[in-house]
């Protein structure tokens, strides 16, 4: 699969589809707003669920803007999602995701995409794993 | 036990929309989200995880010290709704999550966090 997520004919679903790296620099006002509309208190630093918008955030609209992936936006729901941590992200670096659907499955009707984000900082070590499972209904 | 009873408002909701990005119309436009056969607008399911990720961090010590998180979506929370977010303290590094509403449903299965031990 190449970097630019080109498919060959024929693939059937997403799957193996990976998309460019996306670069999001964390900043103090935004993680604030995040801290507030979660609960959690600004001055304990990144919440680590803010790997929704660093992360996740950032990958998911390629997937959901992608043409060939064919995601019905208006059909889907957030079915499970895992965050895992090397470490805590901190305001003022800037990281780097890459989104990749993982499996994209269809069942009665119903479809299910695995879609996994590898976030690394500055210096390309890594810092958070998102996967995302999305149920597309019929 | 770390624990937080939070209810849902549609204002919450939409500073959620506001601070993820996340401002797909299910959560928040009512007519929007009938359309698509839901009762209304309903809450992020990334909202509710944040949330959890908060009670979890005090069990484990600091929201830092958490190394994963994972849970399923499994049933919808809507304006009105409170949901009581729980987290036993750490056991070799596991935390036992649950988010259940005011009729004792789980809103969010298979819940855990792991932590530093």
């Amino acid at each position: 699969m190449s970097a630019t997520g080109e498919v060959g004919a024929g693939s059937v679903g997403a799957a193996g589809k990976d998309y460019p790296p996306v670069t999001f620099a964390i900043e103090a006002a935004g993680v604030a707003a995040f801290a507030n509309a979660i609960g959690a208190d600004p001055a304990t630093g990144v919440p680590p669920t803010f790997a929704a918008v660093y992360s996740l955030g950032a990958t998911a609209p390629q997937l959901f803007g992608d043409a060939e992936a064919a995601i019905d936006f208006g059909k889907l729901l957030h079915a499970e999602q895992e965050f895992a941590w090397e470490r805590q992200a901190q305001v003022g670096e800037s990281v780097t995701s890459r989104g990749r659907v993982t499996t994209d499955v269809s069942r009665r009707g119903i479809r299910m995409v695995t879609f996994e984000t590898q976030t690394v900082d500055s210096r390309a070590k890594p810092l958070c794993r998102s996967r995302a499972l999305f149920v597309i209904r019929a | 036990m770390s624990e937080r009873s939070v209810t849902f408002t549609s204002d919450r909701i939409a500073a959620y929309a506001e601070a993820s990005g996340d401002r797909n119309p299910i959560h928040l436009d009512e007519d929007f989200a009938r359309s698509v056969g839901l009762p209304g607008v309903i809450a992020h399911g990334l909202l509710q995880m944040g949330i959890l990720a908060v009670v979890a961090g005090e069990a484990a010590g600091g929201a830092g010290r958490l190394r994963r998180l994972s849970c399923r979506f499994a049933g919808m929370v809507v304006p009105g709704d409170t949901v009581t977010f729980t987290a036993d303290p750490p056991l070799e590094g596991r935390i036992e999550l649950k988010a259940m509403n005011q009729r004792g449903e789980a809103v969010l299965t298979k819940a855990m966090a792991e932590c530093d031990r």
